[in-house]
């Protein structure tokens, strides 16, 4: 690797030129006395744009993290489940049942209060379920460094297990299959 | 590539190892831009070794043929 130096059989005035040493011009090429450069965005990327300020980098850096998508499902979630759940009341009456008089039509404040709970408590499940796989989703996602359908296939089947697990090792397996193959329908369909 | 910069081929090799061509959105999903930021500091440090390396080799070599020549000059 190193050049070789020609030989003084010449004989002539004038001496050999000195023999170039290689591992100095590395060196200061490719080994540890080169110089910092700083490199040129502009250069690099071709098409030019404005520097992003350190606060806009914070705040997409922020947006981006896991933490904050899973507080974005976890609210989502509970809308949606609130909704859900005041309109299932509206439909699935079963208040005021009594039991002497059976045709008698629920007062407004039982339905209203029967509503209330229902949307509730169909908050709160929507809310943590959505948090959960939107959480799990977004750290297998990080980890594989890939984005592809499974992600959401591991990460359904993580949360279904989850929330089946609480009654039984036969309804946490139940529940990792069928929320695994749900959310790959859904994912199917979105892309 | 003009020139082979050092930016320029790291660009392209990690375009091809982490961004698969599937254009549904102009984003970056996470996946991928986590994808990039390790290959962008694996790349780096790779560079880094290599250049230490090849300096070494390099003198080892320049050592060997000094050595070779003092002996064939005194010879």
């Amino acid at each position: 690797m190193a050049a070789v130096p020609p030989s003084s059989a010449s004989g002539g005035p004038e001496p050999p030129p000195p023999p170039l040493q290689y591992s100095l011009l590395l060196q200061h090429l490719v080994g540890e006395q080169r110089r910092p450069r700083a490199w040129d965005p502009a250069a690099l990327g071709g098409i030019p744009s404005p520097p992003k300020s350190e606060e806009q980098k914070m705040v997409e850096r922020a947006m981006e993290s896991c933490a904050f998508k899973a507080a974005l499902a976890c609210v989502g979630g509970f809308v949606l489940g609130g909704a859900f759940g005041i309109f299932t009341a509206g439909i699935d009456t079963n208040v005021g049942f009594d039991p002497k008089d059976p045709y008698r039509t629920p007062t407004a404040k039982e339905v209203l209060k029967d509503m209330g709970q229902r949307g509730i408590s169909y908050a709160k499940n929507f809310a943590i379920v959505g948090a959960m796989f939107s959480c799990t989703e977004c750290v297998v996602e990080s980890y594989r460094g890939k984005s592809d359908w499974k992600n959401s296939v591991i990460s359904g089947c993580i949360t279904g297990g989850a929330i089946g697990f609480r009654a039984g090792l036969k309804a946490g397996v139940i529940g990792c299959g069928g929320f695994a193959a749900f959310s790959a329908a859904i994912d199917y369909y979105l892309r | 590539c003009p020139g082979l910069t050092v930016p320029c081929r790291m660009t392209q090799a990690c375009h091809r190892k982490c961004v698969p061509p599937h254009y549904k959105e102009a984003e970056l999903s996470k996946g991928e831009s986590v994808c990039l930021d390790r290959c962008v500091a694996k790349y780096l440090e790779v560079h880094e070794r290599m250049g230490k390396k090849l300096t070494e080799l390099s003198l080892q070599d320049e050592e060997l043929l000094k050595r070779m020549q003092q002996g064939t000059g005194t010879a």
